[in-house]
């Protein structure tokens, strides 16, 4: 599986950053660093409604730190 | 010596106290059949108002004659006619360093009761022969030299070697004691402007951050000229895409492309893959990317936006100078990039409007954008680059 974490400038300044530090942690604790690509990207096309990650061919839009492990857990444990 | 050119650097501490520096640096370029430029340090006797007049005619008296190919002697001649008479002191006095440099060639220094020029030669001390002329009362010293890259000229004024005076030294620190300091300090990546912040900052450090007086250094370093191109923005009619790449990487130099769409349309049009790095080396500015065959890839506006506050204070005091100069977060290498290596700089600036940047809830726009790359270009032209803007 491969998550990409959109660090265009929009989704940057709605918490890129926090999002790729809730990520890394996420993929730690559920012992999923090695199936799990993690990496950046650079603009997913949606800057509108940041922060954006891809996870396979899927982008989900408007990931904040409050629906972080709601997120994780639909897209990234159910798979 | 087409490749060569004069990258030129001063700054200035004022004497404790003083809203006014009473040292003043003028530089004038001046193209005839010949390219040269003249670069005056003039230090005004006493301080605060009064020295900053002296020193501020005196500079724009010889730079500006100087120019017109007048003689020192008619230049030193006018000076004398022209300044206002010290009441109390009943004399007009300015000292001065003259440094041309023609056709990247020829160095000629003049020097008037300012610590003598300093020469470094592949960062080691160089002794210039001098010879001096009287002219009226005042002992002039002359000295010429055929330059080669690298070279570097220290002009100061006598702020500099009393530094520390009567404080951390008994006698202030001799020219003998700047050369040690400056041969151990020379990078030959350093730029003039990075080395005569070099010097001032350990004088104010020997004058205990309150210098007894006005404290100027400038540098002249002759160098090479370097091109850098920088692609921001993709242009504002899709079909011109192709157009502005093949310009853009047409150029000689380094190549910059920044902004995420923008990347992503120059690593089609070379048929490379964008990889994005996920390490945020400084929260604030976001990773940088690679695309084979581009030198550096970064987001656009909030890291453009952290290069122009760099630059902003590398004219004024160059405090930033460490964040930028070691720091790999984008806009750091960037500032290095613009500050430090270009001599010339070519901007690619797409005229597209980003949808997603004119939401009212987000700092960045349209207008701010085009305003940051005006706002970088002055800046840049300030250091002395040679700026060309191109919009698509």
């Amino acid at each position: 599986m491969t998550i990409n974490v959109c660090v265009g400038s929009s989704c940057h300044l709605r918490g890129s950053y926090k999002i790729i530090e809730l990520m890394t942690e996420a993929l730690k604790k559920n012992g999923l660093e090695d199936k799990v690509e993690l990496s950046a990207a650079f603009c997913l096309g949606k800057c509108t409604h940041g922060v954006s990650i891809k996870v396979d061919d899927e982008v989900i839009c408007g990931v904040s730190p409050e629906n972080f492990n709601e997120i994780f857990d639909k897209y990234v444990l159910k798979k | 010596m087409i490749n060569l050119c004069t990258d030129i650097g001063y700054h200035s501490l004022n004497k404790f106290g003083e809203q006014l520096c009473g040292d003043h640096v003028d530089v004038v370029e001046q193209e005839g059949d010949g390219n040269s430029v003249i670069v005056v340090l003039a230090d005004g006797m006493g301080s605060g108002v009064k020295a900053s007049i002296l020193s501020t005619l005196t500079s724009k008296i010889i730079s500006t004659m100087m120019a017109q190919s007048m003689s020192i002697e008619e230049c030193v001649a006018t000076i004398a006619s022209t300044l206002p008479v010290c009441s109390v002191r009943g004399v007009a006095y300015s000292t001065f360093t003259i440094i041309k440099v023609t056709n990247n060639y020829e160095a000629e220094i003049i020097q008037y009761d300012n610590p003598h020029v300093i020469m470094l030669r592949d960062g080691k001390y160089f002794d210039m022969e001098e010879t001096s002329t009287k002219i009226g009362d005042k002992i002039i010293y002359k000295s010429k030299v055929y330059v080669r890259e690298g070279d570097t000229f220290i002009a100061m004024s006598d702020g500099a070697i009393h530094a520390g005076v009567g404080k951390s030294l008994n006698f202030g620190w001799q020219r003998e004691n700047i050369i040690e300091f400056m041969e151990m300090m020379y990078d030959s990546e350093f730029t003039a402007k990075t080395l005569s912040t070099i010097l001032l900052d350990e004088c104010n450090r020997l004058y205990e951050n309150e210098p007894g007086d006005d404290t100027t250094v400038c540098t002249v370093k002759i160098r090479q000229r370097e091109s850098v191109n920088l692609m921001i923005g993709p242009p504002a009619s899709p079909n011109d895409v192709n157009k502005m790449m093949s310009l853009f990487f047409s150029k000689s130099g380094k190549h910059i492309v920044c902004g995420g769409t923008t990347s992503t349309l120059a690593a089609e049009f070379l048929g490379k893959e964008v990889k994005t790095n996920l390490m945020y080396i400084d929260p604030e500015i976001p990773p940088t990317a690679t695309i084979e065959g581009v030198d550096l890839v970064t987001e656009g506006v909030i890291t453009i936006n952290k290069v122009l506050t760099y630059a902003q204070s590398y004219l004024a005091d160059n405090q930033y100078y460490t964040h930028w100069d070691y720091k790999k977060d984008g806009a750091s290498l960037i500032s290095k990039m613009l500050f430090e290596e270009a001599t010339d700089i070519n901007f690619y600036v797409g005229r597209a409007v980003n949808p997603a940047h004119q939401n009212p809830n987000l700092p960045i726009n349209f207008s701010i954008k085009m305003r940051l790359v005006d706002e970088l270009c002055e800046c840049l032209k300030k250091m002395g680059k040679r700026i060309k803007v191109s919009y698509f």
